[in-house]
């Protein structure tokens, strides 16, 4: 590991500490800790030494990468980002061949046991030759790598759930990390690609507390995961009062109405994009006037059209909803027939009052 | 011979009672108490007993052990509370002195129960188990036996009608066959108002209005209602739709008085099964007719600052909210609402029957308050409303509040200003 602390590499890059405990401030409430945590994050963070990371990309497109260094500089997240220790990323790096392998294997003997593996993309299980690095197979990369790691994150779609290569008919038989990697703590930072906030905001939580954040049932962090994009949406209000945009160039679209007719996806889809937004908080899809893809969910290439509304009842659902609600009136027939013979009897056993029949009108 | 009242003929009437409203009603209402508020009888005397759902408990009782799954269980392990005859005791006063059945309770909920159509179902019970007041016992009697509940004969109306057209040379039509309207009185109206009669005449004839009362059928008031008990009431009722179907008439004008009208126009049809020949008309809306007409003309108007006291019969149950406020507008110049007025007013403490039973004077002076507040905060000088009823326990609060304001009826006060024969119309 680096012998500068991360503060101190900051401070080299002019950043100050004011600016520093902003950052530390915005990323507490990002993680959605206590305000108390703010000095805590902040000495963690200025202690901490960097980290060995390793980066390994599978069957990938880059497009988790290029959102990283899309994290446009000189954020704080993106020097943060600058100043771990990657020791591998074979995009990024300036070795190449033997030298590029040997790299991950130092770092790898140097660190072992502490560093952070990093992975991208999905792993072909159906033959090894579909994807390779200087002739090893990604999975046996992947095993040799992650042994002596500290925990897995798995950034993006792809090596989270498998994503695009995943999708039917999956041809190379991709797979996810987690789907191979049981015996580390893997963290799925999902989407495709994820925001890039969300990627350092994870690294981040790590050097503070030096474990991982609490996961959802998915393996995502709950701080980022925790809401759905619809929970969130600005467009939120147009949903609960029914206005939708029926075309994308209709007036509803044009007044800025809910994408949900036109098959957004925010109802079923956990990440920050509503929060935290992209590209320096510029705007998202949603907000650009785009339905919302669910790329964070699992198997998002294989739920129908991105155009599709959502909660359109198939056959099955149809059917069953049918049967209870046949079963229901049974039931209800059932207890009405049993009630009415209560009251019928009651009725038949009415015998007309008259103003006779009072006690009083007796004496 | 007949047979005796008693507590499991009230238990079967309650179990006769229970509807699917009524199911619906029990099993929606989600203990929220707002009714309590909306109650006089609460609001006046701050006791809980008085709240509007909890006076219907030997109902809800009888739902739960006879109608619900539940409940029946509870009733076969012994743990149901049993409706007996101690809790009808218990509750007789509840169900007739503290309900005047005005229907506030019934606006207010917020899972929309009718719980004063509740009230009137309890009390079914109540009669058939022996447990009615004595007042009301009376009433119905002399309605029944007599032809009026105040015991007012044919004799003691034809008298009333001597002295009227005696006083003002008009005349008054009985027995008028193929008239188009048929008036009913309230005995209130025979006995304490006679004017109501008197302003009748005096603005059917300006109007030109071919109307008639019957011998046979001159009682509106339907004490079977106010007791609770359907038997009575349907006879009642018979007799006002055979006088009126005797005398062919196409209109049946309901007079100043809340439940009567509620009797012959909403229940009336239910009880004796069947639609009527003719149609049920408020004096109100066939005064507000007339005037949109141009057939009922008025000049002048009354300048004191006044007041509607909106019956509660007439203006929840019938909707008649406009058609007085319309009438006022032409006759009183310094008209002003009380701060909760129209279908949320509140009553005066005396409906439902509650005036007729004696022994619910004391409780009825006291929820009086709610009205003397009422008026405290607007200060008028006259209050006018449409009942009969009202009126008489709106003058006897007042009185024994000491506050000297006049009570009229607004039939009478549009006859005040009707344009006189030979008067130019403006």
């Amino acid at each position: 590991m680096n012998k500068k602390t991360l503060f101190e590499l900051l401070q080299q890059q002019g950043i100050t500490r004011r600016g520093f405990l902003k950052y530390c401030t915005a990323l507490t409430s990002l993680m959605a800790l206590p305000p108390a945590m703010i000095p805590t994050v902040a000495k963690a963070l200025e202690s901490a030494r960097r980290p060995s990371v390793i980066w390994l990309s599978f069957q990938e497109c880059t497009g988790c990468t290029e959102s990283l260094t899309r994290s446009h500089s000189p954020t704080v997240e993106g020097l943060i980002f600058d100043y771990i220790s990657l020791d591998y990323h074979h995009t990024l790096q300036a070795a190449s061949g033997a030298a590029a392998e040997h790299a991950r294997e130092q770092a790898m003997k140097d660190n072992y046991g502490k560093y952070l593996v990093v992975v991208d993309g999905s792993i072909p299980l159906a033959d090894p030759g579909y994807s390779t690095i200087a002739g090893i197979s990604n999975l046996d990369m992947l095993n040799e790598t992650v042994a002596g790691a500290a925990a897995v994150i798995a950034v993006g779609t792809c090596s989270a759930y498998g994503g695009l290569p995943h999708a039917a008919p999956n041809p190379t038989g991709a797979v996810s990390v987690s789907s191979l990697i049981k015996d580390k703590p893997v963290i799925n930072v999902p989407g495709c690609p994820p925001i890039p906030t969300v990627i350092t905001g994870v690294l981040a939580h790590y050097l503070t507390f030096g474990s991982i954040p609490e996961l959802d049932e998915l393996g995502r962090p709950k701080v980022f995961y925790g809401q759905s994009i619809h929970d969130r949406c600005y467009r939120r209000p147009f949903y609960d009062k029914g206005l939708f945009a029926e075309t994308f160039d209709d007036e509803g679209a044009k007044k800025g109405w809910c994408l949900y007719r036109l098959g957004c996806k925010g109802p079923m889809t956990y990440n920050a994009c509503a929060t935290l937004k992209w590209n320096q908080q510029t705007s998202w899809p949603v907000e650009s006037g785009h339905g919302c893809l669910g790329c964070s969910e699992p198997n998002f290439w294989d739920a129908g059209s991105f155009y599709q509304a959502l909660s359109i009842p198939d056959g099955d659902y149809a059917r069953a909803a049918g049967y209870a609600a046949a079963a229901g009136v049974a039931v209800g027939a059932a207890a009405g027939f049993v009630h009415q013979k209560t009251k019928s009897t009651a009725v038949a056993q009415h015998s007309e009052i008259s103003v006779d029949d009072f006690s009083l009108n007796k004496d | 011979m007949t047979s005796a009242l008693d507590i499991t003929k009230g238990i079967n009437a309650l179990k006769e009672q229970i509807d699917a409203p009524t199911a619906a009603f029990f099993s929606s209402c989600v203990h929220c108490g707002l009714c309590a508020e909306a109650c006089l009888f609460y609001t006046e005397t701050g006791d809980p007993r008085y709240t509007p759902i909890y006076k219907v408990e030997p109902l809800r009782r009888i739902w739960e052990s006879e109608y619900t799954l539940f409940g029946k269980l509870k009733k076969i392990l012994g743990l149901a509370k049993p409706v007996t005859d101690e809790m009808l005791a218990e509750w007789e006063p509840l169900i007739y002195d503290s309900c005047t059945l005005c229907g506030r309770c019934s606006m207010v909920c917020p899972v929309g129960n009718d719980i004063s159509a509740m009230i009137r179902k309890v009390r079914e019970g109540m009669v058939a188990a022996d447990h009615a007041p004595e007042g009301l016992i009376g009433a119905s009697t002399r309605a029944i036996k007599i032809g009026s509940p105040m015991g007012v004969r044919l004799k003691a109306l034809k008298a009333q009608i001597g002295h009227i057209e005696s006083d003002t040379g008009l005349t008054i039509p009985i027995d008028v066959e193929g008239a188009d309207y048929l008036a009913l009185l309230s005995s209130m109206e025979i006995i304490n108002f006679p004017e109501y009669i008197e302003s009748l005449a005096k603005i059917f004839k300006q109007a030109d209005v071919s109307w008639t009362l019957s011998s046979e059928a001159f009682e509106a008031t339907n004490s079977g209602i106010q007791i609770g008990c359907s038997d009575i009431a349907r006879e009642l009722v018979q007799r006002v739709v055979d006088g009126a179907e005797k005398l062919k008439v196409k209109y049946v004008i309901s007079p100043e008085c809340g439940h009567a009208y509620t009797a012959i126009r909403w229940d009336g049809p239910n009880l004796i099964g069947r639609a009527y020949s003719f149609k049920v008309v408020h004096i109100l809306e066939l005064l507000d007719e007339l005037q949109q007409s141009g057939r009922l003309k008025t000049s002048g108007s009354l300048d004191k600052k006044l007041t509607f006291h909106d019956p509660c019969q007439l203006v929840r149950k019938g909707g008649v909210e406009a058609q007085p406020r319309r009438l006022l507008e032409q006759v009183a110049s310094n008209f002003i609402e009380m701060n909760e007025h129209g279908n949320m007013n509140w009553c005066c403490g005396g409906g439902g029957g509650v005036s007729a039973n004696e022994r619910a004077d004391e409780l009825r002076i006291k929820v009086f308050n709610r009205k003397k507040t009422q008026l405290q905060e607007i200060n008028v000088e006259v209050m006018v409303t449409a009942c009969a009823n009202c009126r008489l326990v709106l003058e006897e609060g007042l009185e024994e509040n000491n506050m000297d304001i006049p009570v009229i009826g607004l039939s009478e006060l549009i006859s005040e200003h009707l344009v006189e024969d030979g008067e130019k119309n403006e």
